[in-house]
Parts: structure tokens; sequence; C-alpha cells
């Protein structure tokens, strides 16, 4: 029997079940693997799909469309018509161009024919007369006159396909040669000109279409449709990577953006830079899920090309993810640079345009900076490119101070050293010494130099520091003491547009500030007493002066003029008489001088020590006592309007009207407890109070806030949300209510929440004494700009972006980006309209509506090009253009409105002045365009058209003669000259409107005739004869008018307006 | 021998130097110190100091000048009668030379002398050095008045001194200054009037004279001793004498400058 064997392990134990479940699993793996390879991890594929059949869709839609209505226009008469001229011209030019072909084509041959012969016997004649000339000889001349003599046999090609066979010598080949030579250039010249109404013809053709029909026409619809019918479903990707940089520098400057897999619309190859797609187009506009739209902007991707950008730069989000939207879009907890809402994209600007006062194309931004500054968000927090003028006087101040100390210690040193030296052993040794002690002589010169900078760089920058609330040292010469304290609990109430924020303080908080504030107030000398103006003159006189550019009348609906300074409805509840004539009549003007190196404020008694009249302004800008520079003026970005001491009673008089009936302040004894001081300075240092406001012992107070300039890269966990932090993950508002977004548990939340309600993140805090609170007071804002200072705050990154992306110009838009910051801090632009598009606040107020708006201040879009920069810079330091500073306007003396004296320092001048020039691309330094003087007869036929009845110049054009001037509506020509450049002066005379749209020069003075611009009116016969161009003759005498000149013109310019006659002795009065 | 000789003479030399290291170290330190005050100086004893005297003439022929040209200042040709020419070589009869300074160059450094109290003047006259050669002792006061009716300035160009500049108006108040260090002789000029030159010669001690129109000198008050008198003339350089003067010997010693040279 054979012995069974025992168990085979092999045979009985089977791993078929385990290897079952492997495969399965493999399987499974594997068919998973398959679906995140085509479909899941590649949501983009099921984008472009959809996005390729929406669109195809679209396209032929448009197509037809397209084809119909070009049927329509190609069936129109004025087509038929034009199509008609071209056919007409095309066959006319045919038989024509026949004739002409034919001839270039026998010039050709008979040129061929000669050519080689020619070449040839050329350079025979040539070589020999090199060598005569090299050894002259009368043999070698015999042999030049033999070879200029030989003649060759040619065959000759003549019209109609014969060759005759000729004979030429070396002279009648090189002459026949040249003569072919101009043949066929007169030829293709007749050519061009039979071919010219053809080509006219065309073109009249192709603009009449463009101008019906603009956009793609449908053969380019047609290829459209293909592009996309056959379009590639792909990954699209930016790779932007600096040298040194790999692609997967995550968080590093290499740049990946694959953006547009999914947002397809962004790209020119589906939808050309000449359409726009929006989701309604697609008909998606109800889905929540078609990022298909083309940029709303496309202005904005010209200046940013897509391939050097991409999106997530300036819109931040993970560029590279694509697995889903919210990784795509960064939302999520570990990605630091999630996708602006749509309410904060400009935010993506400012991490590239932080150099930038002003950017095109960011209303929302701009809106920001302007508040940022105006709101006295710059009074507390650091942020780099706003004013630091402050900061720079501080550290001039404090260099001035420590090379006063090295030049005392230098002035000991020097005569010990000459003493060392007198007493040295040797003479080597004296030598030494006496160099050294002049050395430090010349040293102490060159210190002597250095403060004398200094000094006027104090000056300059004491001229542009600006505060953004009024000067608090003077409160006991201005206000009504009773408003103090109501003001400071209740600005709000008192006017609910204030500038100022509302501070969270306690009523001994109040009562303590207020006290404090009255006491550090100076007290003398006292104002000159005011009699009482009349307060109708002063209504008028401050509506049309320009005060509403800035400052607001009015409250609730019925406000009305600018945000940039205080709303004055109820100023006559708060302000004494006596100190608003003197603030209006000029702002600058100060009761004390401030002495920085004294730390105080200078009196009389500083000034009769030194027997020197009590006199401080920029002319007398140095401390009696120690010739150091001193504050002179308030710092107050109000200007003076140059007006005289009665029109400022008037208005001061019409401004004391602005007070709510039976107003009433208790008279606040406290004031005066000088107990309450200590307390009030406290709190004024705590709350920063002298960020805005001058205050005695403040004058160099710090800023008290977070430096803001890179607020927008710190890590979400350096925010404190506070007790608010599950809130805000939950999405829960501080109000309870639902945060409409969800968390918001994020940068912008947490800024958000903070400029509507700082206070919220002491929310449940035991915090029993006040000053433990935070202390950032609740800034008066509506939600747009909240929302566009979150924009700022958020671009306020330290930008991940290679260097190269961000907006820092070396060229001529340095100054564009400089000037700008001026612009914005004086409000330039309340007035005047600077950049094209941009509107004026006057520009909206009612008084300058329909035919009003002739009464507007000049719009600026093209100042640079318009006047030499020379006279800009005067007119700027001085708008009356008049050492008096006279009542009036210097150029614009019809306007009402009147351009202020703003007391720009040097350095604001200059650097407006190339900002001017920069905006309109005019080349720096300025070099005027040389004009020819005028001959007698140009000048006739200048004052013909000067006169003429068809462009009356005299009529609008101010002459200086007061009874013509009522009526002017135009600038004296007799400052063009100095004041205008000359090409500018030919466009505008030329074609006016478009420079400033609705002006009121008219345009079609001249008409174009040929290459030149020839007078639309009537002339004098003897002009008939100037052939030159008559636009370019009457600028050059606008360019050269005298006094004398427009005097001269009086009898005859009286034609045009027969009211005036201006006199010789009137006109002398302009100077 | 000789080997050894040198070996000797290079050790004492090694030695001085360390010693003047030492000093001027010590001197670095303790700036008010005199330098001379590191050895005790010798008072003078008049009862036994004698002098030299001696004339001081050139050999050879007195350089032609032209007169100077003063019509750019018109005060400076009002001031002057008749024509004024350079003064760099006065001469007398014989060959006597003026302006000479002769003075003890060595010899007299243990001596403690005394600086004067009173001050030198040098005058600015007829738009010209009035004297030509002035001399001071290192620290004594030297007055400088102006009695043109013109504006000069004093301009000494020292090599040894602190140089200095000032201005000094018609009627205006003297210039007083010192030259600290010994130095024969410094030139002063005016930038205004090219033409004006002087020298200021600043000696260590009292025993010097400056030779007059007779080419003659005489310096008194020498302690007994050896010296080495040395003659400076603003054309022809210096020449050097040595001379032993025992007590209240009267010593004589005559110096030719060589005009050629």
């Amino acid at each position: 029997m054979p012995e069974l064997p025992p168990d085979d392990p092999i045979k009985s134990r089977s791993f078929a079940n385990a290897i079952l479940i492997a495969v399965f699993v493999l399987l499974l793996c594997v068919s998973w693997s398959l679906y995140q390879e085509f479909i899941g991890l590649r949501p983009w594929r099921s984008y472009q799909n959809r996005f390729a059949s929406a669109y195809s869709g679209y396209v032929q839609k448009q197509m037809q469309a397209r084809k119909a209505a070009e049927q329509q226009v190609e069936s129109a008469p004025e087509y038929k018509k034009l199509e008609q001229t071209l056919s007409d011209a095309t066959a006319a030019a045919k038989t024509q161009d026949a004739v002409i072909e034919k001839q270039i084509a026998l010039v050709d041959e008979q040129r061929a024919a000669i050519l080689h012969q020619f070449q040839e016997d050329r350079s025979l004649v040539g070589s020999l007369i090199y060598d005569y000339e090299v050894s002259p000889s009368p043999s070698r001349l015999e042999e030049v006159k033999n070879a200029k003599a030989k003649t060759y046999a040619i065959d000759w090609p003549e019209d109609g396909g014969k060759t005759v066979r000729k004979e030429f010598n070396y002279d009648q080949l090189n002459d026949t040669f040249n003569q072919l030579l101009d043949a066929k250039a007169q030829l293709t010249a007749r050519e061009g000109d039979v071919d010219k109404p053809e080509k006219d013809a065309g073109d009249a053709v192709a603009k009449y279409l463009a101008e019906k029909l603009p956009g793609l026409n449908s053969s380019q619809l047609s290829g459209l449709l293909k592009t996309v019918q056959q379009m590639d479903v792909k990954l699209i990707q930016i790779n932007v990577n600096p040298p040194g940089h790999e692609i997967n520098d995550i968080g590093g400057v290499g740049l990946t953006d694959r953006c547009q897999s999914c947002h397809v619309g962004m790209d020119p190859k589906y939808v050309p830079a000449a359409m726009t797609l929006t989701k309604a187009d697609l008909g998606l506009q109800k889905s929540n899920d078609a990022p298909f739209s083309s940029h709303p902007d496309p202005q904005l991707l010209q200046w940013h090309s897509l391939e050097k950008f991409g999106c997530s730069p300036c819109h931040g989000g993970n560029g590279r993810a694509l697995v889903n939207v919210t990784k795509a879009h960064g939302r999520y907890a570990d990605w630091l640079w999630p996708l602006y809402y749509p309410e904060n994209f400009e935010a993506g600007c400012q991490q590239c345009h932080s150099a930038d006062a002003w950017t095109e194309h960011a209303p929302a931004l701009n809106e920001a900076k302007i508040l940022f500054r105006d709101r006295g968000c710059t009074g507390c927090h650091n942020y780099a490119g706003f004013d630091n003028q402050d900061e720079q006087l501080k550290n001039t101040q404090r260099e001035i101070a420590s090379l006063e100390k090295e030049k005392a210690d230098d002035n000991l040193k020097i005569p010990q050293l000459n003493k060392e030296g007198d007493q040295a052993p040797d003479n080597a040794t004296a030598q030494k010494l006496y160099a050294e002690a002049t050395d430090l002589t010349v040293g102490v010169s060159k210190i002597d130099a250095r403060v004398e900078q200094l000094d006027d760089l104090s000056h300059s920058l004491l001229q542009e520091v600006k505060r953004v609330a009024p000067d608090l040292k003077e409160v006991r010469m201005k206000l009504n003491p009773g408003w103090i304290p109501y003001w400071v609990g209740h600005n709000w109430e008192f006017d609910p547009a204030t500038k100022m924020p509302q501070f969270r303080l306690e009523p001994d908080e109040i009562q303590a500030i207020s006290a404090f504030i009255w006491q550090q107030g100076i007290k003398g000398p006292a104002l000159e007493k005011q009699p009482v103006g009349d307060a109708a003159k002063g209504k008028d006189l401050f509506n049309s002066l320009g005060c509403l550019a800035c400052h607001s009348l009015g409250e609730g609906a019925q406000r009305v003029g600018g945000d940039f300074a205080a709303n004055l409805s109820r100023i006559g509840e708060k302000a004494n008489y006596d100190y608003l004539v003197r603030w209006i009549h000029d702002p600058r003007v100060r009761t004390r001088p401030y002495c920085p190196f004294e730390h105080r404020d200078l009196g009389p008694e500083d000034y009769a020590k030194h027997g020197l009249p009590y006199q401080f302004d920029l002319e007398h800008s140095r401390c009696p006592n120690d010739g150091h520079e001193l504050v002179v003026e308030q710092a107050t970005v109000m200007p003076s309007f140059r007006l005289s001491w009665q029109e400022a009673r008037d208005i001061a008089s019409f401004l004391e009207t602005q007070k709510h009936a039976g107003a009433h302040y208790d008279q606040a004894g406290f004031l005066n407890d000088s107990s309450l001081a200590d307390k009030g300075k406290a709190l004024v240092d705590h709350y920063g109070c002298a960020g805005c406001h001058e205050l005695s012992g403040f004058e160099d107070a710090a800023r008290i806030g977070t430096e803001l300039t890179t607020e927008g890269s710190k890590p979400i966990g350096r925010f404190d949300f506070a007790l608010l932090y599950t809130k805000a993950q939950d999405g829960i508002l501080p109000d309870g209510k639902e945060s409409p977004r969800g968390s918001w548990y994020d940068l912008k939340g947490f800024f958000d929440q903070k400029l509507a309600n700082p206070a919220i993140y002491d929310t449940g805090k035991y915090k029993p004494n006040p000053m433990d609170r935070l202390r950032m007071p609740k800034p008066n804002l509506t939600s747009e700009q909240r929302d566009a200072l979150v924009s700022l705050l958020l671009g306020s990154t330290e930008s991940t972006l290679p260097p190269s992306y961000q907006y820092k110009p070396a060229d001529q838009r340095r100054y564009i980006q400089e000037g700008w910051w001026i612009v914005t801090k004086y409000n330039c632009i309340g007035c005047h309209q600077i950049d094209i598009g941009q509107k004026s606040v006057l520009m909206g107020l009612p008084m300058y509506q329909s035919d009003q708006a002739i009464n507007l201040p000049p719009v600026l879009t093209s100042e640079g090009a318009r006047v030499n920069p020379e006279w800009l810079k005067s007119f700027l330091a001085n708008p009356a253009l008049n050492p008096k500073d006279e009542d009036r306007n210097g150029i614009r003396s019809y306007l009402k409105v009147r351009m202020p004296t703003f007391y720009l320092s040097d350095d604001e001048i200059r650097k407006l002045v190339l900002f001017f020039e920069a905006l309109s691309s005019q080349q720096e330094p300025y070099i005027p365009q040389r004009l020819a003087p005028l001959t007698e007869t140009e000048r006739a036929v200048a004052r013909g058209i000067f006169t003429s009845p068809a462009a009356p110049c005299l009529k609008c054009h101010a002459t200086g003669n007061l009874a013509h001037d009522k009526n002017a509506t135009a600038p004296n020509l007799v400052l063009a000259g100095t004041r205008l450049r000359a090409p500018w002066t030919e466009r505008w005379v030329t074609e006016p409107a478009t420079i400033i749209p609705g002006t009121a020069m008219p345009s079609g003075l001249f008409v174009r005739q040929g290459d030149r611009w020839v007078f639309n009116g009537p002339l004098p016969s003897a002009a008939k004869q100037y052939k030159a161009d008559e636009a370019a003759l009457l600028v050059r005498y606008l360019l050269e008018m005298t006094p004398q000149e427009q005097a001269a013109l009086g009898g005859r310019a009286s034609l045009a307006a027969p009211k005036t006659a201006p006199k010789a002795g009137a006109v002398g009065g302009m100077k | 021998m000789i080997n050894r000789k040198w070996t000797c003479w290079l050790a004492a030399a090694a030695l001085a130097a360390l010693a003047a290291g030492c000093s001027k170290s010590g001197n670095q330190e303790s700036t008010s110190e005199q330098p001379a005050a590191t050895t005790a100086k010798k008072a003078v004893d008049p009862a036994t100091t004698g002098s030299i005297s001696g004339v001081v003439k050139f050999d050879g022929a007195v350089p032609k000048y032209k007169p100077i040209n003063m019509s750019a200042d018109p005060n400076c040709v009002k001031a002057n009668a008749k024509p004024v020419f350079p003064d760099e070589v006065v001469a007398g009869d014989g060959g006597a030379l003026a302006n000479v300074v002769v003075y003890v160059k060595s010899g007299a450094a243990d001596y403690s002398f005394s600086v004067p109290s009173d001050s030198a003047t040098l005058d600015q006259k007829g738009c010209m050095y009035t004297p030509h050669v002035v001399a001071v002792i290192a620290g004594q006061q030297l007055q400088v008045i102006n009695s043109d009716a013109t504006t000069h300035n004093i301009h000494p160009t020292p090599a040894d001194n602190r140089e200095w500049n000032k201005s000094q108006p018609p009627n205006s108040p003297a210039i007083t200054d010192t030259f600290a260090r010994p130095e024969v002789a410094i030139p002063v000029k005016c930038n205004v009037h090219p033409w004006m030159k002087g020298y200021i010669a600043v000696l260590a001690n009292p025993l010097f004279a400056v030779t007059g129109k007779d080419g003659k000198f005489e310096i008194k008050g020498l302690p007994p001793g050896t010296y080495t008198i040395e003659a400076w003339s603003e054309k022809y350089q210096t020449l050097d004498q040595t001379v032993t003067v025992g007590p209240k010997e009267s010593k004589t010693a005559d110096f030719t400058f060589k005009a050629g040279s």
C-alpha cells in the first residue's frame, strides 16, 4: 500500500481568492487612475468642450447675422454707388494701365539690351581713365579717347516687337541708360496717378463697410468657427521663469499660470481682441459655472499681455492648480494669495502700482488712495509712497542738529590743534597738526554748506508738510469753546459726513481732551477786529470762486460740492468771525511761528529782542534766535484766493450764517480746569490726535499705528480676530447675520470688519480701563469706500513677482507717477480735468451744467503740449501772473472761478511742470520751435485773418480793456508768445474740438487744401496771393502779438465786436 | 678696528633714535609740555655776554630794476612822488648789502631767552612793505599797519608756520599775530598789489640783526660760546660762519655774497 504522501502545501493551499481580490483592487485602481487622468483631474477638459459647443453656436449665429447684414449693406444704394465708382475706376485705369505697362516693358527690354555692353564699356573706360590719372601720358589719353569713340552694334528693341541694329559709342550708351532710368521712373509715377482713383474708390468701399459693419466680417467669422470646431482640448499654460528660477518654484517668482485652461474665453485665438464675449452671448447667463467671458477691459490686456502676466498675478488665486475651482481660486487655508473678490479686483493693480497715486483704469484704487490721505489714515499709519515730508523734515532737522554739534566740536578742536602745532618738537609734526587744523576748518565750511542746503530743504519740506485737520494751537482764536467738547464726543452727529473718525470716548475723557486742547492753545497776539461784511455778496463769491470744488454746503440730500474738505453747513455755530476772515483772506497765516529747534512757538517778544519786526512768512522764515527755518505757515492745503479784505469779510459773513436755527452750546467751565490737562494730554498722546492736528508739545509726535505698506502680505495668523475667530470661520458676521460669502476668516474679512467698526475686535473682552481698548477710531466710510480701502490693503503686498513686473518706470512716465501725488494732494482734480475721462467736482455742480460749462476752469489734458514750461512754472508759483498777487486770474481774467495760489514748494512746481509735459509726451528740456519773423506782406495777410468777420478773435479773447473784457471768454493773446507752444497752437486753431471737446473755440476756421490749411472765410484780395499754410501764419502772428499790435487792430476789431473799441491807452494797462 | 668703530656708532645712533622716539611719544601725550622743557635751559648772564659785528657785502653788479608800474591802483601812484623800484637788492656804498638777516643759527639752544613784550611793526606805505624784511622772535607780536589810502591784504606764505590771509582796509586797526616756529624767512604778499613782496624772519632767539643800507650789523648779548652765524639774503640765499665768543668779547665777522652765484 503506497504510503499517502503528506499534504502537499502547494496542492492543498490556494491563493486564488487573494489573487482575485488583488486583481479586482488593481483593476479598480487602474480604472480610478484612468478616470482621474482623463476626467477627475482634468475638469478643464469638460470646460473646454462645453465652451467649444456653446461658442461655436454663438459664432454660427453671429456669422449668419453678419452675412445677412452684409447683404443688406451691399444692396444699399450708397454702397452700390461706391462699388460702381470702384468698378468704373478699375475699368478706366485698366486701359491706361495696359498702355503704361507696355511702355514700361519696352523700356525694360531696351535697358536689358544695352545693359551688358554699357557695363563692360564703362569698366573699360573707367580703368583707362584711372591709368591715365595715375601716370598721365599722351598715349594713354589717346587710348581713353579711342575707347570712348569706339562704337558697338546693339539690337535695339522698338515698339511693336521689332528690333533695329544701332551703333552706340560710350557717351551714347551712358546717356541712353540714364534716359531709360528716368523714363521708367516717370512711367511708374504715371501708373500710380492712373491707379489713384481706383485705390481711393477701394478705400471708400472699405471705409463704408467698416463704418456700417464694425467687427469681424463673415469670412473672418467662418474662419473663427472652424478654429473653434477643431479646438484642440489641452492644458493652456503660461510659464514665465526669470533666470535661476524653476517652473515649480512655488511662491517664488517663477510664474506658472493655467487659468485659461478653464477661462477659455480669454484666449485671443478664440475671442479675438475685436470681440467681447459675455455669459449672455453664450446663453449661459444663469450658470454659475461658465467661466467663458472675455476680459471686460481689453485695454488692460493690451498693457498686461497674457503671455507675460497670465491671470493669477493680477487676480490672485493658485495659477497652477487645476483639480477644482476652490483649489484653482486659492480659497483654501494653505494658499496665501486667494482670488480677489470682484469688489476688490483692483487690489491686483496695487501689487505692482504701489508707486502710483493715480492708476488708469483703477478708479476704486485711486479713490482709496485719496481717502487714505484725505481721511487722515496717514496720520497714524506709515505707508511707503504717501506723504512723508513730516518724517523727512524730522530727519533733516535731526541731521542739522547733529551737524551743528559736529561743527561746534570741530571749532573747539581747531585752536587746540594749532596750539599743539605751535608747540610741536619738530616742523614735520607741526605741519601735520596745522594741516589737520586746516582740514577741519575746511570741513567746518563744508558742514556750513550742508546745513545751508538742509535749511533750504527744510524750507521746501515745511511748505510741503500738510496736515489733514486744523491747527489746534489756534482753537482759542477760532472756536466757540462750548462747541469743542460737543464735537469731540459727537462729531458724527454734528456732521454726518465728517472726515474725522469717531473715537470711543467716555464722558470724562471727552472733558479731559477738550480741556487739554483748550489749554494748550496759544493766546495771542490778538486777532484784528473785522467789520461785518455783505453776506449776500459773500454767498455769490463762495459759489463762484470754486470753493465747492473741495468744500460742500447743505446737509443730507441737499449736499452740494466736493468731499475733499469740510462741509461748511454749520460752520457758523463753531467759528469765530475774525478768525474766519483772516483764514479766508490767507489760510497760511499763523498767529505764531513755530521753531522746531527750540520746540516752541515764537512771539513778538522773540523778535523784539533782536530789534526785528514781528514778521514771518516764506521770505522771512528764519528764527531770529538761531537762524533756522521756522514753521511760518499753517500746514493746510487750502490755497489763497488772493481776495481783498472786503471779499474775505463778505465770505466770512456768509459762512457765519451757515448754522442750525437755535443752535446753542453750553459754556464748558471745565475747559479751564488745569487739573484735567495732564489726563487730556495723555489721552491725546494715546489716541494719536497729533497725527492729523497740530498741537503744542506734539509737533514731533510719531505715527501711532501699524505700518501698512505690506499689510496684505501678513499671514492670516497674525491678524487678531480675537473672540470672533470661530464666528469668522463659521461665516457669522459680528452682528449675528450670516456672511453672504461664508467664512470671512481671511484678510478681506478682517480689513472689512475693522474698517466698518474697529471696536468689534474688543467684543466680549473685559477691559475695565478704556485705555486698554483698541484705539483705532471708526472711520466714516460708505460701503463702496470701504471696499476700495480693503482693495488697497489687500494689494499692499511684498510682491512675489519679479521686479520687472513692478510699475516703476525710469522714463518720462516716472514724472507722471510723481506728479499725481501732488495733483491729488492739492485736489487739482476738484476743478480741472487732467486725465482723459476723469471728471472734476465742479463739472458735476448744478451751476456748471449745459451752456454754463463755459465758466468751468480750463481742461488740462493737453496742458503740457500747450504751454511753455517756463511760463507754467511762473504761473504755478503765482497764478495772478503779477508780482502784487493781484485779486484776479492771471490768464483767464474773465472766469469767476479762480485759480488760487497754492504756495507750492519749488520741488512741487518742478514735478508738476514735468508731470504735465510727460502727460502730453513732451520732451524735456523744452526747446521752442524757431519761428521766422513775419514779413510785412505776411503780417498784412495774418491781420486779415485775425480781424476777419469769419474769425472774430477779439470778440472772445480778452484784450486788457475792462469794457471789452466784460464779455471776454478767452485769454488775452498778448500772452501767447510767452505762454503757448507753436505746434499745439496750430493744432488748436485748426481743430480745437479734438483737443478739448466742447470748447468755446470754434472749429472749421481753416480748411485743408492739399497739404496746407487755408482760411475758411473772406480775406482781402491781396491775401489771395498767399500760397503757404495760413494756419501756421496765424500762429506765427499770434506768438508775435504785442499790446501795440492788438491796440492797432482796435478799429478793425470793433467791426467784429461792435460794443467795444479797445484804445491804445486802455491796452496800455496790460503789463 | 674700523668695523668695531662703526658698530659702536651704529649702536649709539640706534640708542639716540630710540630716545628720540620715546620723547616724541611722550610729547604727544602731554601736548602742553614745552618741547625744550625736557632739558633745563640756562639763563643768560648779562655780565659775561659779548657781541659779534660786521659788514655784509656783495661781490658783483647791482641788478637793474625797472620802476614799478602801480597804475592799477591810483592810490598807490598818488602815494609816491617819485618812481619806486623793487627792493629785492638794496645796496649801499662799496657793495654793502641791506636787508640781510644775520642770526645765530646754532649754538644758543641751551639758553633760554624771554620773548619781548613789545611788538615788531610791518607798515604798508606807498604800497610797499616797510621794512622790506622784518624780524621777530617766535611768539613775539607782529603788528601790521596800513598807512595807505587803499585796501591791502597781508598774506604770509610760510613753510613751517600757519598760513593766513587777512584784509586791511585804510584806517583800520593794526593786525597783530604771532608766528610760533622759527623760520627765516616767510614771504609776505599782497594779492591786491602783486608787486608788493616782503619777508618776515622768525627767529628762535634775540641774537640777530638786520643790516641797513651800510651793510653793518651787530649781534649783542651773546653768552660765551661757539656759534654758527648765518646771513640770509632774499636774493643771494645764505652764508654761514662759525664764531667763538669769549666772555665780554667783541668779535667781527664779515659776509660777502657772490652776486653771480
